[in-house]
């Protein structure tokens, strides 16, 4: 099904940002809020994970039933997921186009990647544990 | 021990009246901290000493060795790129802009990604604005456009604008009223007189419908605009004009959205309109608690607020061309410095793959996604805890950070300083 | 201790009463000495004209507003742009340049002190952090009171002591060095989007008129014994007509203090119109002249126009949203909460515009009507009027009546209906320039003690070589040369060191900031007034603790202590 996917700030992925690498943060990050609606229509229920692609990549994000968006608009918080299928196009303004998204939404059960492992998608090695 | 009075190192209401209880050098406690300002002075986890990736592996290093490979790294670019900038102090942020044009460097912030397009729209149109005190005290009509302060900016609310006490507002719960255009129902939507749902990408058609009625054109605009009936915009044009002193407050939902710097320029150009019936004003949520700082140092430094080359012996600005995402996506730069601030969690994937492949250096207190891309991490202390220095409030007005703790870790300035010295020495060795 | 002895100078040094000496000039370390010692280095200085080093007693360079005006102005810093070179740094900025680009320019024109012409208090911490940028010039800084609420109130109850005590705090707190006022009680006003049109209008907000501000603040200065005077920028700037309210200001000010005037008021230009709208606008530099004749406790500044684009940036917030109005360009405004505001536009003086050459006229003519050149002193308001770099045009056009009519011929053909400038005949002298640009400064902002603005021993060694020998032009013709000779110094001497040399600056520089701290008796310390606490309490949005500028943001400064009679 196809959304559009919009990025903001949410306290929990603020109260975090000292800690980017805990599951706290993992968990504000990487949780799409979805109408109700839509959930039923992907045969889905809240707390279900799905793979959303656009046209610069795909992740897979845990659902969270939410009534406070319109059907058809996803939001997640910004963070390495939201950039994980964010593009680097600017229309020469500087400005990614960080909202707005066009993404294909499918239920998934692959895992949701840890922040280290998006990191190393792209080339990035972990520190640490 | 109490020390009060302690200016928050967060977002961009950079609040002052923190008071932070201490024991033997540890902070135990605060209070009047939102919850984003309590995670900032309570948080506990930091890297401990500098660290190096040699063959893959991540090992410790000492300072001296960080900032050797650092000064190396910068020296050897031909295109070096010093990125960050808005977690950190005007003094820190002075020692960068030096830096930049001693070796020619490209230097960005955060407002890249942030209000970039809202510098650009002031560019075109100016920035009708003003102090949060005059909001405070004056406002009767707040508008927050595209953003979200219960979440992104806590205690906006009560200390500038909706529960404040202001010297001509008798009653802030019925003398002030609150609207809120989104496209979702934030909690901010939920507390509002009137909330404009507007469909994504929607806010330049209705700040154009608007601007139509607040200048008797009414008939122009349609029954439905993105989303949003006329009837709902008449009357918050309606409650425009009866203002005595409108304040709008607007975020990453406009800078972002479709349009970028176009919608906030329209949004401009509607507060100015206003101003020729009654008082209005327009301002920015800022997120980081310095961003506005790095815009102000590098604006009295080179003339331009962020997105500079140095390449060519001048200051050169060309947003577009030399800002953060676009050198990035262009895979332009061979070198990168990040300084108090995470790209690898706010950048898209490209980017920061490129960042990836080539070395990076970061100046941090902590792990963080970042850690990750770079070949070199030099933590520092905690600006604004145990540091101190000048940071600009979303609104301009400066303030001293405090510090509170004693600390043995050098502090970001003291770190670039450093830099500096050994570029410097390897340059004259020739 | 370096030391230098600078021979053959042709010296003029109004303060010291030295008109057109030949002489040698001897400093040892940062001043001026009696004689020099055998190690000195010699300057020959070849019969050059050799001044104390300039200083503006009115300009724009520091602070919250100017970085406003050059962060929303990249058109202007593209154009004014230079590359590193040497010691110098890149700068940026036509009409409003970067901290560095003002420091360098202004030493190439031999400026060695600039005034920062207004303040904000709440933002002074900003206005220091600009000085140390601008590090060849020694920096004073104008504080902002004309919306200040505590001592607005203050005045409302009649209490001028307390007024005094509430100004005495913040300068002390904000490093200030004298008080401004910018269109008293109309900034206030723009509060809720007005202004106030006269200066015996009550304002909306306080039971107060701007002539009960400017003479509660007159006697209040006087009461802290502040080596400057009141520093007023009259309200109604710009508005055809308003000579009558500059005028009537004028009558308010008594004679107060016997070193030196008791009200400064700046950019005079802007507030010496007539006619009653823009179709019969005219110059009214007569009536405003002659006033300023007859009373020797009013200094004036020119703040003078001149042809081409520039960024007006004033505290003035409702006059800068009139002239968006009319300009219909972009527009910035600050109000700064509890003390005053602020308003930015660019702009293009243009010659076939008819009030722009009239404005032009008016400037002139005000210097050249006024007839003591310790009234009337030399600026641009700048950037406002123009940018600073022209100050050699201006010098020109006041020494050469035939550059005047030259230039006459290039401006609107209906100029001369409407100004007095082509019938006067009077050319300024050099002794007269030296007064209007560093010796009429030093004296009206009372910093002949400390040693400025003159080169006697015991001063400060700030000297201006310029290229140019006295007796070998004839100013009035060779106005060319006039140009190029106060455009670039041979050599600018800052605290005894040698700082610009043919227009590039030779060292870093590290300046002094002067700053005043009136000596309150604790009764009146406002540190531990209850009522003027609550004002941080309730109404700032900033703590009272947070609010003083910290020791930090002060590198070399000199505090000036003065008696009060509180």
């Amino acid at each position: 099904m196809t959304f559009i996917l919009i990025s903001g700030r949410t306290i929990p992925q603020g109260s975090f940002v000292e800690h980017k690498l805990s599951k706290g943060y993992q968990r504000a990050t990487s949780t799409l809020f979805i109408h109700s609606l839509d959930l039923y229509e992907l045969g889905i229920e809240s707390g279900d994970r799905v793979n959303v692609t656009s046209s610069f990549g795909s992740v897979v994000l845990t659902t969270e039933t939410t009534e406070d968006i319109q059907t058809g608009c996803v939001y997640i918080a910004l963070g390495p997921y939201a950039n994980a299928i964010t593009g680097g196009y600017t229309h020469a303004t500087g400005m990614p186009d960080y909202k707005d998204i066009i993404v294909e939404i499918e239920p998934t059960e692959d895992p949701v990647p840890t922040v280290w492992d998006l990191m190393e998608m792209v080339g990035g090695v972990r520190y640490g544990n | 021990m109490e020390i009060r009075d302690v200016p928050c190192p967060f977002c961009g209401c950079l609040c002052d009246d923190i008071s932070v209880r201490l024991e033997d050098n540890r902070i135990t406690g605060v209070e009047n901290c939102c919850t984003l300002g309590n995670a900032k002075f309570l948080s506990k986890s930091r890297l401990q000493h500098p660290i190096m990736r040699k063959d893959g592996k991540w090992i410790e290093v000492t300072y001296e060795e960080a900032i050797d490979e650092t000064a190396r790294i910068l020296s050897d670019a031909m295109r070096p790129l010093l990125y960050g900038w808005s977690g950190t102090i005007g003094e820190a942020q002075v020692v960068g802009v030096h830096l930049a044009e001693e070796i020619g460097a490209l230097i960005d912030s955060t407002t890249s990604v942030c209000h970039n397009p809202s510098i650009l729209a002031i560019q075109e149109v100016g920035h009708p604005g003003c102090t949060l005190g005059q909001v405070k005290n004056r406002a009767d009509l707040v508008v927050y456009w595209g953003c979200n302060p219960i979440e992104a900016h806590p205690r906006h609310m009560s200390r500038y604008t909706t529960y404040a006490d202001g010297y001509f507002i008798d009653n802030t719960a019925t003398d002030r009223k609150v609207i809120v255009v989104d496209i979702r129902r934030s909690d901010g939507a939920k507390i509002a007189d009137e909330f404009i749902q507007v469909k994504p990408g929607g806010d330049y058609l209705i700040l154009s419908a608007l601007r139509a009625m607040v200048r008797g054109k009414d008939e122009v605009v349609p029954d439905s605009v993105a989303g949003v009936e006329k009837v709902q915009l008449q009357r918050v044009a309606d409650l425009m004009m009866k203002a005595k002193f409108g304040a709008v407050f607007f975020g990453l939902g406009v800078t972002m959205s479709r349009g970028k710097y176009k919608n906030v320029r329209n949004a401009i150009e509607l507060v100015s309109e206003l101003n020729r019936k009654t008082k209005f004003t327009i301002s920015a949520m800022r997120g980081h608690f310095n961003v506005y700082g790095f815009n102000e140092v590098l604006t009295w430094m080179a003339g331009y607020p962020f997105a500079v080359d140095f390449s060519r012996g001048i200051a050169f600005y060309n947003p577009g061309e030399t800002s953060v995402i676009d050198l990035l996506e262009r895979k332009e730069p061979d070198a990168c410095l990040v300084v108090a601030s995470d790209p690898g969690a706010h950048f898209p994937k490209s980017t920061i793959e490129h960042m990836a492949s080539i070395p990076t250096v970061q100046i941090d207190p902590c792990v963080n996604a970042t850690t990750a891309l770079c070949q070199v991490q030099i933590p520092v202390a905690i600006t604004g805890v145990e540091s101190a220095g000048t940071a600009y409030r979303m609104d301009g007005v400066p303030i001293r950070m405090k510090k509170v703790i004693e600390t043995e870790f050098p502090t970001d300035q003291e770190i670039l300083e450093r830099i500096v010295t050994r570029i410097r020495e390897m340059r004259s060795d020739g | 201790m370096a030391e230098i002895l600078l021979k053959n100078a042709y010296v003029i040094d109004p303060i010291s009463g030295i008109n057109g000496e030949v002489m040698d000039i001897a400093i040892s370390g940062s001043r001026i000495v009696e004689d020099a010692s055998p190690h000195s280095e010699v300057i020959d200085c070849q019969g050059l004209l050799t001044l104390p080093g300039g200083i503006d007693s009115h300009t724009h360079t520091s602070g919250t507003k100017v970085n406003f005006g050059r962060y929303m102005s990249p058109e202007d810093m593209r154009a004014g742009r230079t590359s590193k070179k040497g010691h110098m740094h890149i700068t940026s900025g036509y009409s409003v340049p970067t901290t560095y680009g003002n420091s360098y320019r202004y030493s190439a024109l031999g400026y060695t002190s600039l005034v920062e012409g207004a303040m904000a208090p709440l933002e002074a911490r900003h206005t220091h952090e600009e000085f140390k940028f601008t590090p060849l010039q020694d920096s004073f800084a104008n504080a902002l009171f004309d919306g200040n609420w505590g001592m607005l109130r203050a005045f409302e109850d009649g209490d001028i002591k307390r007024a005094a005590a509430i100004i005495a705090w913040t300068l002390t707190a904000v490093k200030g060095f004298a008080i401004k006022l910018t269109n008293p009680g109309g900034t206030e006003a723009w509060g809720f989007g007005k202004n106030i049109s006269c200066i015996n209008e009550t304002i909306p907000t306080f039971d107060l008129t701007p002539a009960e501000i400017i003479k509660g603040a007159i006697k209040a200065n006087e009461l802290l014994h502040l080596p400057h005077s009141v520093h007023l920028h009259c309200n109604n700037l710009g508005t055809p007509g308003n000579f009558s309210c500059t005028i009537g200001t004028f009558g308010h000010v008594p004679d107060v203090n016997d070193k030196r005037q008791s009200l400064y008021a700046t950019h005079v230009q802007f507030h010496s119109y007539g006619g009653s709208g823009w179709g019969d606008f005219c110059s009214k530099s007569e009536p405003v002249a002659n006033m300023v004749n007859f009373r020797p406790q009013i200094v004036i500044d020119m703040g003078q126009v001149m042809f081409g684009r520039t960024t007006t940036m004033t505290a003035d917030g409702p006059m800068e949203f009139n002239l968006y109005r009319l300009h219909h360009d972009k527009w910035s405004n600050h109000d700064v909460e509890l003390e005053t505001g602020s308003g930015i536009i660019p702009v293009n003086y243009r010659r076939k515009n008819l009030v722009n050459s009239i404005m032009w006229a008016i400037g002139l003519e005000l210097a050249l009507l006024v007839k003591s050149p310790w009234q009337c002193l030399l600026t641009t308001d700048n950037p406002n009027g123009a940018p600073f770099v022209k100050y050699p045009e201006i010098i020109a056009l006041l020494m050469s009546k035939k550059y005047r009519d030259a230039e006459f011929e290039t401006v609107h053909q209906d100029t001369e209906k409407r100004v007095p400038l082509p019938a006067i005949e009077r050319e300024l002298d050099w002794h007269d320039i030296a007064v209007m640009t560093r010796a009429g400064q030093a004296r009206a902002l009372g910093i002949i003690d400390l040693g400025k603005g003159h080169l006697s021993p015991g001063a400060e060694a700030d000297i201006a070589i310029y290229p140019i020998k006295p007796d070998e032009i004839d100013p009035s013709a060779e106005y060319e040369k006039i140009i190029q000779g106060f455009a670039q110094t041979e050599y600018t001497i800052k605290r005894g060191r040698i700082v610009s040399r043919r227009g590039d600056a030779i060292i870093d520089g590290e300046n002094t900031t002067f700053w005043v701290k009136p000596k309150v008796p604790a009764a009146y310390d406002m540190q531990h007034d209850t009522v003027f606490q609550e004002l941080f309490e309730r109404y700032y949005s900033v703590r009272m603790s947070n609010y003083p500028v910290q020791e930090e943001y002060l590198h070399r400064n000199h505090c000036i202590e003065t008696e009060t009679d509180l």
